[in-house]
């Protein structure tokens, strides 16, 4: 009886400050909202949220790391780990199937699929939300590359920009004017990000069956759009038109050399446009630099076939092992609304997946390419679909890198056998 | 070697000036980063033609305020907490190894130097693996456990060294003066234990600051993650932006407390040091 | 007489003295033996777990999948080209660098050994600020300044053949491997040197003297009497920083990240088992990483004669 009563006492003590964790007697259960970096603007649509639930559920944010492949590891290790504590993720696409094929996301709701599918979202967006046909987060908003170019060049080398341009034509204006290109070479997403945007603006695709098990795997690089991105991305290199910072060159970096003297043409995510005006009222660059950019349509790899440009951005993702899974539910609908949509990017730069969002005035102003963003979003190619993204990846960095050693001849054949190989376990990365 | 002739004058100042040349030049090259805007980050020139200090803005009261200082209350905590646990484990060992003649000496020896030679990242996948599974994943503990490997082994030799010097006599002389056996200890051996002790500590304390590999992956958030992990965290205006800036200041307000407890115990740091690695 | 009473109460003692030895020895294990277990607890579990580990096929983001394959993991990483690759760079690292902190670490350990008082206090502050330093930090602080974009390195020293403003540091693997040699250098020297200090202090002055007054000349001085002296100091310190620089990590991660093959053991081990999550190819890794660390101690240990133990005072 004593005894029992002593257990009891033991077990409550050990239960109690569970139970006060769990329940959270003294307000609203808390959600917990994994943000990668930005301007604050995550934040702030948290606090937003929580002042609209009213008191249902407060939304809290924790810091995932700045580049996207990190940003997998410590959600995809926390998920594997069944942790409660994930309510509401911001994912980068292409790691979504990975986290989804092993149910570390909990199911979207009936009617915010419906809402998701009324065509008020661009279909990149949807696309990479979705895997084995069912959609599995929530388009947040979409990112996708421009091509970027400085008026003064075009207008030297009297292209017409109005009509959509190749790589080739790219290439030969800055071999021209001997000027460099913006492009992203540096061992890291960035660069399958562009391998990617080739192979797929040529007609191809990196995996032609991405919902294979692992050893059953196929690459569609050694293919004729294979080569063609090998003969770009080599050119490029080899021809040093890449400048000598290629090989490291990441998004960053890319825009400081679009931003110098020797810039001509660059590809990148919209963020340049507020970094560079950004850039001219500080004086860091010429205050006139920002008139003399002008932006286009991805370029083309083949002349008479639309360019599939890369599509980017962030979906939210529900932890299967939340506890409120519901309530998440319900925050990630406030999340992506058009107005904290369209607030976010007129704010933070990072374009909405909502096609009524483009319409707001604010981001008219700001963003005076926003529907030539739109535009892209809906003919952007997402990156392979397959829960070994991470090694698909990976793979390509190994092989395309650095890009002056990629050869159309045997580049793709080579990064064809480490990623199958890696796959069936028997090569390291 | 009293009086230096002039020549010898000279060349001690130039041998000085290069080697605080040396030690102090990249710590000088990223505080000057700290201070560089954004604008004149890529400017190829090392110091700031206009200094800014919207860096340290950004990291203590701005946007990445969250983000680094409760990185900084972490890595305080949990290396403070790790110096404590080694240092007191440590201390009972050293004493034991020092005064006490007991088989199993040289294998606590010996397995301290084992461990302190031990590859981390060949630790740190089966606790990762294991610590998810009983929850210690992104806590204090969690790091605090291993920091343990790294701090334990090297304060069990510095203050084995230590203890080894103390004249342990002056304990009886003080009994036969009629001290009870605990005011000997107190009086006459504690005082010359103490700043063993301390710079032990001191030692212990900079290994576990510097930590990198357990503290990126044994943490996943705020509630646990050390400076050098938070360092990969910071942004720029977007995610694609660098932070060259921001890292920089953090980098130098991580930075002031060792410059500041060298510049204090250096004398003790290097007798702790050289002690407790090399006596014949 | 007096031999028997010797005798008797020698016999009387001697149960007595081993029950101090055994009063003793329970003393000694009370109090080391929390650090003992401590520090078993948190290295030999965790590697048995990994020899463990290493036998399974286990990728955290597909449980199911999980399967014993016995020494498959061990087949595929050793005969992987990018395994011996990492293996030959980080043994690289570990001697090129061991071989400069050696040299320039001596240098130190002599300025500040032979610098007046006054002078001492301000070199050894000034030798322990890398020391101090967050390695992290330092790679931060040798990046930034090496970097083609942000740096300032290329512009200072375009004089030096071969550097421009065209020169991309970590583009490849000689010139990062170079920087990332420099940081772990100019981080880890001071350590080497105040070994060597310590060393040094043990080197009979009158030795020195004698040998002086002789004839020598500085250099013979050095390599006769200052070296041979202080042997098992350099040694120590040799394979201390060896070990040490073996596990290189942190520089490699920050810098290049093991871009144009600059990958090291460590970065490939955590790249299988925390990035990739495939903690069997991983935990393979860390325990072949622990068997080369423990085949260098005995290389070192045979070879050159290394007795730690004694070199650390333990008889």
């Amino acid at each position: 009886m004593h005894r029992r009563r002593i257990a009891a006492l033991l077990g409550l003590a050990l239960v109690a400050p569970l139970a006060a964790c769990a329940s959270g007697p003294e307000g609203p259960p808390t959600l917990t909202w994994y943000i990668n970096p930005d301007n604050g603007g995550q934040v702030e649509i948290a606090a937003r949220c929580t002042e609209e639930a009213d008191g249902a559920y407060r939304i809290t944010t924790s810091l995932l790391p700045r580049d996207a492949a990190s940003q997998r590891e410590q959600l995809a290790r926390r998920l594997a780990a069944h942790d409660s504590s994930i309510d509401i993720m911001s994912l980068d696409p292409p790691f979504i199937p990975e986290l989804a094929e092993p149910g570390f996301l909990a199911a979207v709701p009936g009617d915010i699929a419906d809402d998701v599918g009324s065509g008020d979202v661009v279909q990149g967006a949807i696309d990479s939300s979705t895997w084995r046909d069912e959609l599995v987060a929530v388009p947040f908003w979409a990112n996708t590359q421009l091509l970027w170019y400085r008026k003064s060049v075009v207008e030297a080398a009297g292209l017409d920009m109005s009509a959509p341009v190749t790589w080739d034509q790219v290439i030969d204006v800055a071999q021209e004017q001997d000027l460099l290109l913006g492009v992203q070479g540096a061992k890291a997403e960035s660069l399958t990000v562009w391998i990617n945007a080739l192979v797929a603006s040529a007609g191809g695709q990196i995996i032609t069956n991405p919902e294979a098990p692992a050893d059953e795997v196929e690459l569609g690089l050694e293919s004729d759009a294979g080569r063609e991105a090998a003969r770009i991305i080599g050119t490029i290199g080899s021809e040093g038109l890449g400048g000598p910072g290629l090989p490291t060159a990441d998004e960053n970096a890319s825009m400081a050399l679009f931003q110098s003297d020797r810039g001509s043409f660059m590809v990148n995510w919209p963020f340049v446009w507020s970094a560079t005006n950004a850039a001219a009222d500080e004086g860091a660059v010429p205050a006139d630099l920002p008139d003399d950019i002008g932006w286009a349509i991805y370029p083309r790899v083949v002349e008479d076939q639309d360019a599939a440009p890369p599509v980017g951005g962030i979906n939210l993702g529900v932890g299967a092992f939340s506890e409120h899974v519901d309530l998440a539910y319900d925050a990630v609908q406030c999340i992506v609304s058009p107005e904290n949509q369209s607030a976010y990017f007129a704010t933070n730069g990072n374009p909405p997946s909502s096609i009524e969002a483009y319409d707001d005035a604010e981001v008219q102003e700001a963003y005076p390419m926003a529907d030539v963003i739109r535009d892209s979003l809906d003919q952007g190619a997402p990156r392979p679909q397959t829960p070994y993204y991470n090694e698909v990846s990976s793979g390509l960095q190994e092989t395309w890198h650095p890009p002056s050693s990629v050869n159309p001849d045997t580049t793709p054949a080579r990064s064809t056998e480490l990623i199958t190989d890696v796959l069936r376990g028997e090569r390291l990365l | 070697m009293g009086v230096l002739s002039k020549r010898q004058r000279v060349w001690w100042t130039v041998i000085t000036v290069l080697v605080l040349l040396y030690a102090l030049f990249p710590v000088a090259s990223i505080a000057a980063t700290s201070f560089k805007s954004s604008a004149e980050l890529n400017s190829g020139q090392m110091l700031p033609s206009s200094p800014t200090l919207a860096n340290y803005e950004q990291i203590l009261v701005g946007s990445a305020q969250e983000l680094f200082l409760s990185a900084l209350r972490n890595s305080i905590g949990i290396s403070l907490i790790s110096t404590v646990i080694a240092v007191v484990l440590a201390t009972l060992a050293a004493y034991a190894i020092a005064r006490l003649d007991f088989p199993g000496k040289r294998l606590i020896l010996t397995t301290a130097l084992g461990v302190s030679i031990f590859p981390v990242i060949s630790i740190v996948t089966p606790l990762f693996n294991l610590w998810r599974t009983i929850g210690l994943y992104d806590t204090w503990p969690g790091l605090i456990i291993p920091y343990l490997s790294l701090t334990l082994p090297i304060s069990i030799w510095t203050l084995a060294a230590f203890f080894r010097q103390i004249p342990w006599e002056l304990e009886q002389a003080a009994q036969v003066d009629g001290a009870t056996p605990f005011q000997a200890f107190r009086k006459a051996i504690v005082p010359l234990a103490a700043p063993g002790v301390f710079t032990t500590a001191l030692i212990a304390f900079f290994i576990a600051w510097n930590d990198f590999v357990y503290g990126i992956s044994l943490t996943s958030t705020s509630a646990a993650r050390p400076v050098p992990a938070a360092l990969a965290f910071f942004t720029g205006a977007s995610q694609f932006e660098e932070p060259a800036g921001a890292i920089s200041a953090a980098a130098v307000i991580v930075t002031i407390p060792v410059v500041v407890l060298v510049l204090l115990f250096q004398r003790q740091i290097v007798s702790g040091l050289t002690q407790g690695a090399v006596k014949g | 007489m007096t031999a028997t009473s010797s005798t008797r109460s020698a016999r009387r003692r001697a149960p007595a003295r081993s029950a101090r030895a055994r009063d003793e020895a329970r003393l000694g294990w009370l109090l080391a033996g929390p650090a003992f277990v401590v520090m078993l607890a948190v290295t030999a579990y965790p590697i048995l777990q990994a020899v463990y580990e290493s036998l399974f096929n286990n990728r955290l983001t597909a449980p199911d999948d999980r399967a014993f394959v016995g020494l498959k993991n061990y087949g595929v990483v050793l005969t992987d080209p990018v395994f011996w690759r990492s293996l030959w760079v980080t043994t690289f690292i570990m001697l090129v660098t061991v071989l400069i902190e050696l040299v320039l670490g001596f240098a130190l350990a002599l300025v500040m050994h032979r610098a007046l008082t006054r002078l001492r206090g301000l070199l050894r502050t000034a030798i322990l600020v890398p020391y101090g330093i967050i390695t992290v930090v330092s790679a931060f602080a040798w990046f930034y300044a090496f970097d083609i974009t942000s740096g300032y390195v290329n512009t200072w020293f375009d004089w030096v053949p071969g550097v421009g403003p065209d020169l991309n540091w970590f583009a490849s693997q000689g010139t990062s491997l170079f920087v990332i040699i420099a940081s772990e250098v100019w981080k880890t020297t001071p350590f080497i040197s105040l070994l060597l200090l310590a060393g040094l202090a043990q080197v009979p002055g009158d030795l020195e003297e004698a040998a002086r007054v002789d004839g020598a000349t500085p250099w013979q001085v050095f390599a006769r009497v200052i070296v041979p002296n202080m042997k098992a100091a350099i040694m120590v310190a040799v394979l201390f920083r060896a070990l040490d620089a073996f596990r290189i990590f942190d520089n490699v991660f920050i810098m290049t990240n093991g871009a144009n093959g600059t990958e090291v053991l460590s970065l490939l081990a955590y790249r299988q088992s925390i990035s990739r999550l495939e903690i069997g190819l991983g935990s393979t890794i860390s325990v072949l990483l622990f068997l080369c660390v423990i085949l260098i101690c005995f290389v070192a240990i045979r070879l050159f004669r290394v007795d730690l133990a004694s070199a650390r005072g333990e008889k």
